[in-house]
């Protein structure tokens, strides 16, 4: 209703207005149980630090003893406390922050975007639609949490999550193709495409790194990305590397922003190795 | 994987320069060649010209430095306090924790000390000052300065210097993409590496680069000259290597002294300039374009 | 190496013709006159057509839309009597000095470079004796421009030629241009021989190159960014003057919020009727939306985020009468912008120049009004046709061969314009364009250009109710509502 409430008013379709917007990005990951339990308090320091890029809405996605995805409209360090972001634990995490240019700002909208890979098909492609984690469409709660709980020490959990800073220019037509193989998106990002894009060559049988390299051979645009799954972390650039990255690592951890300034306050910032990663090619740890 | 494994990929669609060395880290690399001083700061004759005047001297004839705490203030009423400041006065500014926007637009000369990381355009559009930065950098350090140094004591982002019309930017560290872009007769020294399409479309003014260039470089140049003690990883469209001339070897010994870099051998860098090739449209080098 | 469009690198060659319509044979539409002699062009010089002026093809425009003026339902005012208000005041969301106008019609950002100094002196001349705004362009500020206008808006553009803070703070307004409607997501271009000894030394480039400049900023990419870039120009101003805007229509409704998230306190939108210096044609003529369409699209972006009022739109992309003015204004314009009609009324495409013998023959401005032009008028249409055109049909701008001097850098040609002489004539006709306005506005009972709205507008066209947002005439039908 609220939707054709708006075409009603200005004729525009949501998909033109929300294609893309202004960020800011961060992603963490542990390289070993050292700071586990301060892994909450880490990313709250850096979605903060980020939170002028974007103050309209956050999310953040946490990799724990599965994957908690959580994304609300509103000031991005008030979203942190209301959901105790800095008394959390786990081994990796990625938050996003958001400046909205529409009047009614959703949850639909924000990163991370979280996708669990269709099952293998017999064929090249996926066939099987993914399913989305993350908030339902039209969904009444300010904050949606979805979690998928792991089994033991194995973790079956094959989700993506995704957060991206930039434009695509062709995700219109990526999205056509992957609606061919059944996959489908849930809103008009273009963020969203990205993650499906991903997913659906991880269950075709690229591994991470390869998914990457290859979404950077076939999205034009501009984007900095940073995507977590069970496992890993991984980093990523468009050729002409027009959004900011810096990656800060030490032996415990690597942490990517937007901005330097995100950065502050991570235990062991000032023997980190501080760089900015090169365009167009993949960094990608994993545990 | 083993826990820790940090793997970096060859470039994708890239000029097939191969796997690139291990990242350096930028930020906290300490190069004998840079001079640091316990006071910070290079004598000020170094830096101006004027002679005669060591640094002790002018550190005890200059009035007392204005600390501003920026965890206290907004950045409007960092850069209105340091606009009202006289010629000659030196000012602090503590806790800058990677603020946008700090000192630009000062139009006095005046020395400014930055204590940590400063955000986007740290010193642009300046003239005159001497904005010192110690920590990284965002993007645009000392972005379409006139006049006066912009020292940066770490890594800078994206686009230092960029449309710079005069004046001296330094960084201690590397500078990232688009070092120089849409230079204008300003002057750029790196200590580090540079990266991709350092001096795009470059109109005038030098670029010194101590240690390694990235890819394109000098893309579409026109008439600012690079010079290069590394090695440079790849020329951009229209851009060329020429030879050494003396005047070279004088202008880098001279950028490089007041840079303060003395790991750069004037007689020894790669010198690289516009071929002229674009200077006249001609859809028969579509392919450049 | 010349340029192929010259004869050694000055004189531009004859463009090839089309022959004259045979009445004999039927006509072709896909591969008619103009379409042959394009693709021969093509063909023998290895180039596509390079041109300045905005697009010629006919698009949906204001002439489609008509004005509900009062009769028996509302009262008109006076036409000659009763106060119609044009005061516009700009970038008050902010800025300790907004822009201030005496009318909506402002000039547009045009480069000394593109068009000669004289030109450049006497848009600025024009815009002060009327009370309104001009702007720079891509090539810096010059002092005349400066000391001729009352206000003056400055241009941040990607190039960044001769961009300085000490023209920044002397500026009235700052306008970030993303782009503009002749060729939005396209750089700027301007060929060899304007590129002369004094635009040369302001652009810190070699005399006489073809210049080729970015699209993209140096030192932004993106709003997040912007946020950032508009904040660094707020501080070197001090926060005293508004910070504009300028988009070329396109996405307008996602790149108006955009603009606004990062802190415009103006947005001027450029549709693609809007002129340039030069720039290709295939630019010109295939790429973004018609002004009609723009001005509705970005007032419903402000009114969707409840900021019509608070933040500034400005419209230009075909602007000539005051029918456009009060037609732009209803649709949710605060004030327009014009490039080529000013162009036009100091000689643009006109058959002859007007000699001063004697340079203190031009009366003072004052006493312009009512005694005759002095001089005696010189035709220059053979010059025309040595560009292979004719006045009223030039768009020969690239060349730098203007014959009335005004997009031009030769001294001789420039010589021909008399920058008091223009500033008169443009003057003569911004002022004539804010009458229109006002006769129009109070024909609707309205006692403020301001107050007009989309309800006193109706379309002749389908198009046009479609792209407007207003009804067809003779119904209460808008397509797609």
């Amino acid at each position: 209703m609220r939707r054709s409430r708006r075409r009603r008013a200005t004729g525009v379709s949501a998909g033109e207005r929300r294609g893309v917007g202004m960020c800011g990005i961060a992603g963490l990951h542990l390289k070993d149980d050292t700071y586990r339990h301060r892994l909450g308090a880490m990313i709250a320091g850096m979605l903060r630090g980020v939170a002028e890029r974007g103050p309209d809405s956050a999310g953040v996605a946490i990799h724990s003893d599965g994957l908690e995805v959580l994304k609300a409209v509103g000031d991005p360090v008030a979203f942190a406390t209301r959901i105790g972001l800095a008394g959390r634990s786990g081994v990796r995490a990625l938050a996003h922050t958001r400046m909205a240019t529409e009047s009614a700002v959703t949850a639909a909208h924000c990163h991370p975007f979280a996708v669990r890979p269709p099952a293998p098909a017999c064929g090249a492609r996926a066939t099987i639609p993914a399913t989305p984690i993350g908030p339902a469409s039209g969904a009444a709660t300010p904050i949606v949490p979805a979690a998928v709980p792991g089994l033991g020490a194995t973790p079956v959990d094959t989700t993506l999550c995704l957060v991206h800073n930039g434009s695509f220019a062709n995700h219109a037509t990526i999205r056509r193709r992957l609606a061919e193989a059944g996959v489908t998106t849930e809103t008009d990002n273009d963020s969203e495409v990205a993650a499906h894009y991903l997913a659906a060559r991880l269950a075709a049988g690229d591994d991470l790194a390869a998914a990457l390299r290859r979404l950077t051979a076939t999205f034009d645009g501009f984007f900095t990305l940073a995507v977590t799954t069970a496992d890993s972390f991984a980093v990523v650039r468009d050729p002409i590397a027009c959004k900011p990255a810096i990656i800060a690592e030490t032996d415990r951890w690597v942490a990517m922003v937007s901005e330097y300034r995100a950065l502050l306050g991570l235990p062991g910032l000032a023997d980190a190795a501080v760089y900015e990663p090169e365009p167009e090619e993949v960094y990608l740890w994993a545990n | 994987m083993q826990a820790g494994d940090h793997r970096r990929d060859r470039p994708v669609g890239g000029d097939g320069v191969g796997v690139p060395g291990p990242a350096r880290p930028a930020g906290t690399r300490r190069r004998g060649g840079v001079r640091t001083r316990a006071g910070g700061g290079l004598p000020v004759g170094e830096l101006t010209g004027a002679t005669g005047a060591g640094a002790e001297t002018a550190e005890r004839a200059a009035p007392a430095e204005l600390v501003l705490d920026l965890a206290e203030m907004a950045t409007r009423h960092v850069n209105a306090a340091l606009r009202s400041l006289p010629d000659g006065a030196r000012a602090r500014l503590v806790n800058p924790a990677g603020r946008h926007n700090l000192a630009v637009g000062l139009t006095r000369a005046v020395r400014v000390t930055i204590a940590g990381p400063a955000g986007y355009y740290v010193g642009g559009l300046g003239e005159a000052a001497e904005v010192t930065v110690d920590g990284p950098v965002g993007w645009g350090a000392g972005e379409n300065l006139m006049s006066g140094t912009v020292r940066v004591r770490g890594a800078a982002s994206q686009s230092a210097a960029a449309s710079a019309h005069g004046g001296l930017v330094v960084v201690e560290g590397d500078a990232s993409l688009r070092a120089g872009i849409s230079l204008k007769g300003g002057r750029l020294a790196v200590a580090g590496d540079v990266g991709r399409y350092c001096a795009f479309l470059a109109q005038a003014g030098t670029i010194l680069v101590g240690g390694d260039a990235g890819e394109a470089l000098g893309d579409s140049l026109y008439e600012a000259v690079i010079y290069v003690a590394g090695r440079v990883r790849s020329l951009g469209t229209d851009a060329r290597i020429c030879d050494l001339t003396a005047a070279d070897v004088a202008a880098v010994r001279v950028l490089a002294a007041q840079a303060g870099f003395d790991h750069v051998d004037p007689e020894n860098v790669t010198r690289v300039a516009s071929a002229r090739r674009l200077y006249h449209f001609d859809t028969a080098h579509h392919g450049a374009y | 190496m010349p340029h192929p469009d010259t004869i050694d690198g000055r004189h531009p060659q004859p463009h090839p013709q089309p022959p004259p319509a045979d009445e004999r044979y039927p006509p072709h539409h896909t591969f008619g006159p103009p379409v042959l002699a394009e693709i021969r062009e093509r063909a023998e010089l290895g180039r596509y057509p390079i041109r300045g002026w905005g697009a010629r093809r006919a698009v949906p425009d204001f002439d489609d839309l008509l004005l509900l003026t009062a009769s028996a339902s509302r009262y008109p005012l006076e036409g000659y009597r009763e106060r119609c208000d044009t005061r516009t005041v700009l970038g008050a969301r902010r800025a300790a000095r907004p822009v201030v106008l005496d009318i909506p019609i402002t000039i547009a950002g045009m480069s000394f470079g593109s068009l000669s100094a004289q030109a450049k002196e006497a848009l600025g001349r024009a815009a002060s004796l009327v009370g309104t705004s001009t702007t720079t362009g891509d090539g810096g500020m010059t002092p005349e421009e400066r000391s001729a206008s009352t206000t003056l808006v400055y241009q941040c553009l990607p190039s960044r030629y001769g961009f300085n803070p000490a023209d920044l703070r002397a500026a009235d307004a700052v306008e970030i241009v993303l782009g503009q409607g002749a060729k939005p997501g396209g750089g700027g271009m301007l060929l060899g021989q304007k590129v002369g000894a004094r635009v040369a030394g302001m652009r810190t480039l070699p005399e006489g190159v073809d210049q080729r400049s970015a699209s993209r900023h140096p030192d932004w990419t993106g709003p997040d960014d912007l946020k950032i870039k508009i904040e660094e120009i707020r501080e070197v101003t001090d926060w005293q003057v508004p910070v504009y805007v300028k988009i070329g229509a396109t996405r307008v409704d996602h790149d108006v919020r955009l603009a606004v998230a990062a802190g415009a306190d103006v947005v001027v939108v450029d549709g693609m009727q809007g002129g340039t210096g030069a720039t290709q044609d295939a630019f010109i003529e295939h790429t973004g939306i018609p002004t009609l369409a723009a001005v509705r699209l970005a007032a419903a972006a402000l009114a969707d985020l409840r900021l019509t009022g608070e933040v500034g739109l400005i419209i230009s992309g075909g602007i000539r009468t005051g029918a456009d003015v009060a037609k732009a204004l209803a649709l949710g314009a605060d004030a327009v912008s014009l490039g080529v009609a000013p162009l036009v009324a100091l000689g643009c495409n006109a058959p002859t120049y007007r000699r001063l013998d004697d340079p203190d023959e031009t009366p003072a401005d004052a006493t312009l009004a009512g005694v005759p032009f002095p001089g005696v008028e010189v035709d220059v249409t053979p010059e025309y046709a040595a560009l292979g055109t004719a006045p009223g049909h030039c768009t020969h701008c690239h060349t730098g061969r203007c014959p009335v001097g005004v997009a031009t850098q030769d001294d001789e040609l420039t010589a021909r314009l008399d920058p008091r002489l223009g500033a008169h004539r443009v003057a003569n006709y911004l002022r004539a364009l804010a009458m229109e306005t006002t006769m129009l506005a109070r024909a609707c009972g309205k006692s403020d250009v301001h107050r007009l709205e989309p309800e006193d507008l109706v379309a002749l066209t389908v198009e046009a109710a479609a792209m407007a947002g207003v009804p067809l005439a003779g119904t209460d039908w808008i397509p797609g509502r």
